[in-house]
This record gives C-alpha cells, sequence and structure tokens, in this order.
C-alpha cells in the first residue's frame, strides 16, 4: 500500500496536495482531490416509437461519452481517442478492442463506489471482444438486472464500473437508474411508458485525470 | 333458460313424498365431537387428534356462499391464496407446490409450475374439508411438506334430491345437482355442477379481462355397498372439464404480443375402495385410484403463430392399510403402496414420449394412550423413487389434556416434495425473450454435452459440474398448541410453528451459449425457514350469536440469503439510489408472505333456519418484486399494499325444503388488479336451493 502510494506521488500533477504529517513518517502521503459528478439522463437510442405490430424500434445509435470532459461526443468522433463510453440501452461500451481505437477497458467491482478508493493493482481490465464486452451484457452478469415479469431494467445494487478511459487513465462509476428522471417505473406502469421512458442513464462518477489508480 | 330448468325441477319433484325439511342447528362447538382422518389416517374425534386440524363442515361452506374451494380456504387462519397459474394455496408462508390437495385420501394431480389450480374443486357435494398444517402432520408422502388438505364427499347422503340455482355478478352461474338414492346395503350419491363466468375486467380503460370468461362441469358419483358386517366397497368417479376463453398477452423485452385461443383442461379420477373387517379390532382396506388431468392451450398470436401448450399427467395408485388394535390402549397402522406416475408435455423434449416414475412406500403409525391424559402417536414413512432420491418422513406427536379445559399438543415431523417432473425433465426454450433454455435436471448435462459437441456452448459454470440426481425437499417442522375452552361458550387456541426448509430446488445458470443467451437447470441448493404463530378464537354470544376470528404472525427467511447480508455483501440502493450496505433490519424474508394476517367473522343463526353472517379479512403488505437491484427482498422491493375485505351473506330456509340466500363479497371494492388478480371488485350473488329429506 505504501509502496503504491509512493508511486503514485510521482505521476501526480496538478491536483497534488501536501497535508499535515507527523514525524515519524518520513514520506508525504499524497492526497488527490478529485469530484464526484452527476449525469442525469443520459440518453441511449431510445425508442422512438412502436411499430404497427407492437415492436419498439430507436435508431440503433450509440451516444458517446467523455467522462474527461463530461460531456457528449458527436459521433463523428467515434473513431477517435475523445470517447470514454459509449451506451445503447443497455450496452455500454469502452474506447478499445473491437469497440474503439484507444487504450478503453472496463471490470466490475463489486461494492461500495464509496468504498472503492484505490483499484488494486492485482485487478484485471477487460477489453471489449464483441459480442462480449468488458462492461458485460445480459440480465444479472453486469450492472443490470431485467425482469421479465415486470419488464423493467434495474442497476444492481452494489456494483461499480471500474473504467480505464480512452487516453489510460482510470474513473469509477455508479449507474442509479436506467429512466427518465432518475426514478425507475413502478411495476403498473404502462408498457408504453416502460418502453419510452426507459434508456436514460443516470450515474455518478468519479474521475482520476492524474492517472493513478486513487480516488 | 336456467330459471325455466329451476321451476322444471321443481314441479317434476314429487314434493309429498317426503317429510319436511329438518334443521340442523349449527354452533360451532359440533366440531368438538366431529370424526377427522387427515391427521393420523385413520377415524379420530377431533379433540383426541394429537395434531390441530382445522375442519370446515357442510354448514359453514353453504352459509358463507362458497362455491369452490379457493372460497372458503381464504377465510381460514393461516391461509393465503396466490395468483398467477390459478389459484394456489400458501399454507404458513410456504408456497402451493408443498400442500397436497387430496379427495377422499386421493391426491389431485395436474400442476402448472408446481400450482394446483383450487378453482377446480366445486363445493357442492362436500361433507367436510379437514385442513392439517406443517409436516408433521401426516404420512402422506410428497407434497405434504406445508399441510394436507382432504375434501370429503359422502356417499351416505341423506339428501334425496337437492338442486340449486345461483346468479351473480358478471354473469356468473352456477347450478348444482345432487342426488342420492339408498338402500339398506347401497347408497349413492351424484353430484352434477355447471359453472359460467363471462369473467371481469378490473383494469381501468382496458378489455384485458383478468378473469377470462369460463364454462366448467363437474361432476361426481360415489357409490358404496355394504355387502355383509364385514365388507363394503367404495366407487368413486370425478370429472372436471372446463373451456377457458383466453385473450393472453404476454411482454417480453417490451415487446406485447397478444394471443387468443382456448384452454382447454379435464381433470378425471377413479378409485375403488375395498374395506374389510377380519374383527372388531383388525381391519383393512385395498384402495386403488386414477387419476388423469389434462390441459391444452390452443392459441393463436395476432400475427397468426399458433402456440400450443399440451400437459398430460397420468397417476395410478394402489395402497393397503390396516389398522390393528393390540390393547385398548395401543393401536398400529401398516400401510404399503405403489405409484406410477407420467407426464407429456410439449415443454419437454417430445411431447410423445411419457416421462415417468415410480414409487414404492411403506408407512406405520403406532398411537399409544398411556393414561387418559396423554396420547402419544409416532410414525415414519419410506418412499423409495426410481427418478430421484428416495425419502424417510417421521413423525412424533402427542395430547396432553392437562384438564377438561386446557389441552397441549406438540409435533415433530418431516415431511418431503419430490423434485416434479418439469424440475427434472424440462427442455424449454424462450424464443421470445433471449434464446435463453431451461433444462431439467435429468437430461441437463446430456443435452448440455451434445450442445457442447456441436459447437454451441459458449462457457460452462461451476453449477454444471455440481449438477446429479436432485434430491426431495425436505422439511422438519415443530408446533406446538395450547387450546382452552374456560367455558362452553369460548374457545381460544395459540399455535407456535418452526418450519425449515433445506434442498429447496432452485433454478440455477449452468452455462452459456455461443450467443451468450444463458442455460439454466435445477439445483438443490436453497435453505429457508417460515415461523410464526396462531391465535383463534371462538365465542357464543348467546344461542344464535357466535363470534370468531383469527390472526397469523409469519416470518420467513432464505438461510443463504441471510448469511450474506450478514456477511455484508448484499447492496441495496438509498432514495436517492445510491447503493448501500443491506441490514438485517431491512430484510422481509420470502416474496408473497404477509406478516400479519387476520379474519372476524360474526355469524347469526336461528332455529327458524334464518341464518346472516359478516366476514372480514385482513392482509398484510407482501413483496412482489426485486425494484432495488439486489437479489432479496427487503424494504426497498415493490411490495403489494396490505387490504381488507367485507363479506357478507344472509338466507332462509324454509320449512318446505326451499332455501334462499344472497350475499355480497368484496364489499368495500377493493380492488389491485396486478397483484391480487383473483379479487374481483364488489360481487352480489343470489343462490336458490331446493331440497328434499328423508323421513329418519
Amino acid at each position: 500500500m505504501k509502496k503504491q502510494l509512493l508511486k503514485i506521488s510521482f505521476v501526480v500533477f496538478s491536483s497534488l496536495q501536501i497535508v499535515a504529517c507527523t514525524k515519524s513518517e518520513t514520506m508525504t502521503i499524497p492526497v488527490v482531490t478529485v469530484s464526484t459528478k452527476v449525469v442525469k439522463d443520459l440518453i441511449a437510442d431510445t425508442v422512438l416509437g412502436l411499430t404497427s405490430s407492437g415492436m419498439p424500434y430507436s435508431a440503433g445509435k450509440y451516444t458517446f461519452y467523455s467522462l474527461e470532459n463530461n460531456a457528449i461526443v458527436p459521433s463523428t468522433d467515434s473513431a477517435s481517442a475523445k470517447w470514454d463510453l459509449a451506451f445503447m440501452s443497455t450496452r455500454i461500451l469502452t474506447n478499445g478492442g473491437t469497440s474503439g481505437t484507444a487504450l478503453g477497458g472496463a471490470f466490475i467491482y463489486s461494492g461500495l463506489f464509496d468504498d472503492l478508493k484505490t483499484i488494486s493493482a492485482d485487478s484485471i481490465f477487460k477489453t471489449d471482444n464483441a459480442p462480449t464486452y468488458a462492461i458485460t451484457t445480459g440480465s444479472g452478469k453486469g450492472w443490470y438486472t431485467y425482469d421479465q415479469l415486470t419488464s423493467l431494467i434495474t442497476p444492481l445494487a452494489g456494483r461499480v464500473l471500474v473504467i480505464r478511459t480512452a487516453s489510460g487513465k482510470f474513473a469509477k462509476l455508479e449507474i442509479t437508474s436506467y429512466y427518465k428522471g432518475g426514478v425507475t417505473l413502478p411495476v403498473s406502469a404502462s408498457d408504453v411508458e416502460k418502453l419510452t421512458k426507459q434508456r436514460y442513464y443516470n450515474f455518478r462518477y468519479t474521475y482520476q485525470s492524474n492517472g493513478s489508480k486513487v480516488f | 333458460m336456467f330459471k325455466k330448468l329451476l321451476i322444471l325441477l321443481f314441479f317434476i319433484i314429487p314434493q309429498c313424498l317426503f317429510s319436511q325439511a329438518q334443521f340442523v342447528k349449527d354452533t360451532l362447538f359440533t366440531n368438538g365431537d366431529s370424526v377427522v382422518v387427515s391427521a393420523t389416517r385413520s377415524e379420530r374425534k377431533l379433540s383426541n387428534s394429537t395434531v390441530p386440524v382445522t375442519l370446515i363442515n357442510a354448514q359453514t361452506i353453504q352459509q358463507t356462499g362458497s362455491i369452490r374451494l379457493t372460497d372458503i380456504l381464504k377465510e381460514q387462519t393461516g391461509i393465503t391464496m396466490t395468483s398467477g397459474f390459478g389459484a394456489g394455496v400458501q399454507l404458513q408462508g410456504l408456497n402451493p407446490d408443498y400442500t397436497i390437495i387430496l379427495i377422499n385420501g386421493e391426491p389431485l394431480v395436474g400442476r402448472t409450475a408446481g400450482v394446483l389450480d383450487l378453482n377446480r374443486i366445486a363445493l357442492g357435494n362436500i361433507k367436510k374439508i379437514e385442513i392439517v398444517k406443517g409436516p408433521s402432520s401426516s404420512l402422506y408422502g410428497s407434497e405434504a411438506m406445508a399441510g394436507v388438505i382432504n375434501i370429503i364427499t359422502d356417499a351416505t347422503s341423506k339428501i334425496p334430491l337437492e338442486a340449486s340455482l345461483r346468479m351473480g355478478t358478471y354473469n356468473t352461474k352456477d347450478i348444482i345437482l345432487n342426488n342420492g338414492l339408498r338402500s339398506k346395503s347401497v347408497f349413492y350419491q351424484g353430484f352434477y355442477n355447471y359453472y359460467a363466468t363471462d369473467g371481469y375486467s378490473i383494469r381501468p380503460n382496458s378489455n384485458n379481462r383478468i378473469t377470462t370468461p369460463i364454462n366448467r362441469l363437474s361432476t361426481s358419483q360415489q357409490i358404496k355397498f355394504n355387502i355383509n358386517d364385514r365388507t363394503s366397497i367404495l366407487l368413486n368417479a370425478r370429472l372436471t372439464d372446463e373451456t377457458i376463453k383466453s385473450n393472453i398477452t404476454v411482454s417480453n423485452g417490451g415487446v406485447t404480443i397478444n394471443s387468443n385461443g382456448n384452454e382447454h383442461n379435464t381433470d378425471a379420477n377413479l378409485n375403488a375402495t375395498l374395506n374389510y373387517h377380519f374383527t372388531p379390532n383388525l381391519k383393512t382396506s385395498f384402495r386403488s385410484y386414477l387419476t388423469n388431468y389434462i390441459s391444452k392451450q390452443d392459441l393463436l398470436t395476432i400475427s397468426g403463430a399458433p402456440y400450443n401448450d399440451l400437459l398430460n399427467h397420468l397417476f395410478k395408485r394402489i395402497e393397503n392399510q390396516t389398522d390393528w388394535t393390540l390393547r385398548k390402549n395401543l393401536n398400529g397402522i401398516f400401510g404399503i403402496g405403489a405409484v406410477w406416475e407420467g407426464v407429456k408435455s410439449s415443454r419437454y423434449d417430445s411431447d410423445k414420449l411419457r416421462k415417468e416414475n415410480t414409487i414404492q412406500y411403506g408407512f406405520t403409525q403406532w398411537e399409544w394412550i398411556p393414561t387418559n391424559k396423554l396420547i402419544i402417536i409416532g410414525g415414519i414413512r419410506f418412499d423409495k423413487n426410481a427418478s430421484y432420491a428416495s425419502a424417510w418422513s417421521p413423525k412424533l406427536s402427542m395430547l396432553y389434556k392437562l384438564n377438561a379445559s386446557h389441552k397441549i399438543r406438540l409435533s415433530i415431523g418431516q415431511g418431503f416434495k419430490a423434485p416434479d417432473f418439469r424440475q427434472l425433465y424440462l427442455d424449454f426454450t424462450n424464443a421470445a425473450a433471449g434464446n435463453y433454455s431451461v433444462f431439467g435436471s435429468a437430461q441437463a448435462q446430456k443435452v448440455i454435452g451434445q450442445l457442447n459437441s456441436l459447437g454451441q456452448i459458449g462457457g460452462l459454470y461451476n453449477n454444471y459440474y455440481l449438477l446429479k440426481a436432485l434430491q426431495p425437499e425436505s422439511s422438519t417442522g415443530i408446533h406446538l398448541s395450547w387450546e382452552w375452552t374456560p367455558t362452553n361458550k369460548t374457545f381460544i387456541s395459540t399455535q407456535l410453528f418452526r418450519n425449515d426448509i433445506t434442498n429447496l430446488i432452485e433454478v440455477q445458470q449452468v452455462g452459456t451459449y455461443i450467443s451468450g443467451a444463458q442455460i439454466f437447470s435445477y439445483l438443490n441448493i436453497g435453505r429457508a425457514f417460515t415461523q410464526g404463530a396462531e391465535w383463534e378464537f371462538k365465542q357464543n354470544i348467546n344461542n344464535q350469536l357466535v363470534l370468531s376470528g383469527g390472526y397469523q404472525y409469519l416470518i420467513t427467511g432464505d438461510k443463504d440469503q441471510i448469511a450474506e447480508i450478514k456477511a455484508g455483501t448484499v447492496y441495496t440502493r438509498n432514495a436517492s439510489n445510491i447503493s448501500t450496505r443491506l441490514t438485517m433490519s431491512d430484510y422481509i424474508g420470502l416474496p408473497n408472505v404477509s406478516k400479519h394476517k387476520a379474519q372476524l367473522k360474526i355469524n347469526y343463526s336461528n332455529d327458524k333456519g334464518l341464518f346472516a353472517n359478516f366476514r372480514i379479512m385482513y392482509r398484510s403488505k407482501w413483496a412482489v418484486n426485486n425494484t432495488n437491484g439486489n437479489q432479496v427482498y427487503d424494504n426497498g422491493d415493490d411490495f403489494a399494499k396490505s387490504y381488507y375485505s367485507l363479506h357478507s351473506s344472509m338466507g332462509k330456509e324454509f320449512t318446505n325444503g326451499i332455501a334462499v340466500q344472497i350475499g355480497a363479497d368484496n364489499i368495500n371494492n377493493y380492488i389491485d388488479a396486478i397483484h391480487l388478480p383473483n379479487l374481483a371488485g364488489r360481487t352480489y350473488f343470489i343462490n336458490l336451493k331446493y331440497q328434499i329429506k328423508y323421513k329418519h
């Protein structure tokens, strides 16, 4: 742990702060200030309508997002390192492997967002290798569950997406809701409402711009 | 049409042949000397039964206006009706799979997803219903884990002819014809019932009927021959045939598919019993039983694609039971039997091939009465199964009569539920929802092995290697009850119970296809418990008025989940959707289980044939869906709201055999279309009955 902190202290740049240290300690402990950002209602290929036979249809397009800039990236930049994550319905791409040209990767951590203070050294980041993805798709396997009876998608509690960004830096991300306004619909909501108010990502994330694995 | 029929019946009945009807005065305490059979597989006075038995007599069924088994069960303490795949029964918090339903001691078959739809059972010819809760109650074999419900009809009914017509809300019609014949040695009872309803729509702005139009015909024929003083033969035949018009809306992945068509269910039961008394102290009975349940769904989806589903369950059983009274205070029962059963289903690999199982079993039970205050019963049953592991069911129960007004009962025992055919043989791939597959445990390894050799398997989970012959699910129960009758007008009982269930069979993912679609099978992995308390009372206020009620407190839990919660690895979400650690105080336990359930009834009846009753049922909230992102049920999940419903009925039996009854159910019009689809809004009924009784 100490070794790791030491190593980190070399790569920490602007946000580095020195705090008081006791005489007994011979090294300075860097405390990194990172802020947690909240993203609301990021659309991810929302349903545009229903066909005459009742099938939902959408544009079939990803929404590209930069964690570094906390902003949507135009899809014309999809072949660049400008985006970190791309969202389309329940699928989330990282910018690497079969999905992109950059250094992106991810893994899913079981535990609380606030408890994840350091990405442990032995963590293995996966990269996208379609049809399998670093952020596993499928109910109960990655970040959400899908209930066939209620047709509702619920983010799994206690799951943190640990992201390696396009530029090789790190972020942690917790999805809080898949529905518009951040409120999971009641079971009794109509099928149409369940279709049209889903695919709105609400999440919070912490981006570590200094390249360290400490949040 | 039906009115005409009824009028016709009135005319063809030669009324003058018979004497006027005699009223049976109903006091709740007539139960005191009633005879029950379900608790010990032998006739015992209710007051001498070592396990508590709930007894519902024909009069109660009639006066509450109950026509199907569901109607009367939902008014009992500690019983909850479930919805989904018909109306099932939940005893002491355990799912419908775990309660065996018997008609005259013979089991009904034909369960969908473990649920036996109790609407199938008409009550028009029932003499009584006995309910025994807990696994320590009986020696009935598989399914008798949560309890036993035994429906008893009587060939020796004293009513030669009875006809009734009931009309109710939603164009509901129920026509009953009962006829009986008796000579010195031959007794016959015939029962015919026609039931039809239009169903109802309680979803606003929707044509989607919750209960779809149903036509149901039931008949039961029962003949008893008393050949001589020592020998009697009993023949029972029962047939229920129903057609349900289905307009099903299936939502999968947000895609809604409408299907139209019919569901057709036939339930046939045949039973022959020979009873022989060697001596007054030694008697034996041979029983043979055949039952067949056939359920067919023929639907057309909106796109014109047919959807057919077939279930054909055939069950045969022979059994011999010998009752031997060794001494005045010691008697024993010995039984052996064999079961052959087979199921054909379109959800198995082929609906042409019947999946089979055979069971051989033996049981013995001993009753010892060391003093006039104490009765002890011990018994054990062994079931040897061909398709899965065998099972022992031991039990021990005792009754201690402290004095005239206090009785203590204690029973401990084990029950089991065999893996059902679905868990063994299901071969189902849901093309409509991501092509996931579920394979029964008996052939999962073989089927997945074949798929693997075809290169279709993407990965196998550790659970795949754990697949082996399924063990029966097993439950150990302990029940303690205290019955107190301070005066001959008051009855109070308190019961404490705990059931520990192991080897629960649960669906688990065992692998994935190349495409990533999941593959599931069944494994014995779950552990759960249910425990609680029940209070019941009856109070005769005067000769005409009786107040009665009951309350059940119930807590349940999944032991593995509790261990995970205590280890801090279960998460939930707070009000702002942020993940937090789940604590035990927020843990709910098993879904669809209410912590509190209560009922209160007031009954009036006088000696002029007039009766009226008013009943209120209460059920506290219950968890229905996991909506906060963990796999356990906790306070953050989706609940059905607590509710109460009011019911009332009144009627008059005239001395000429005519009886009129009117009633209203769910008077407060409580509706929860999602969670209580079987509870219609406020409904009314009127019932006319004409009855002829023999002279004594």
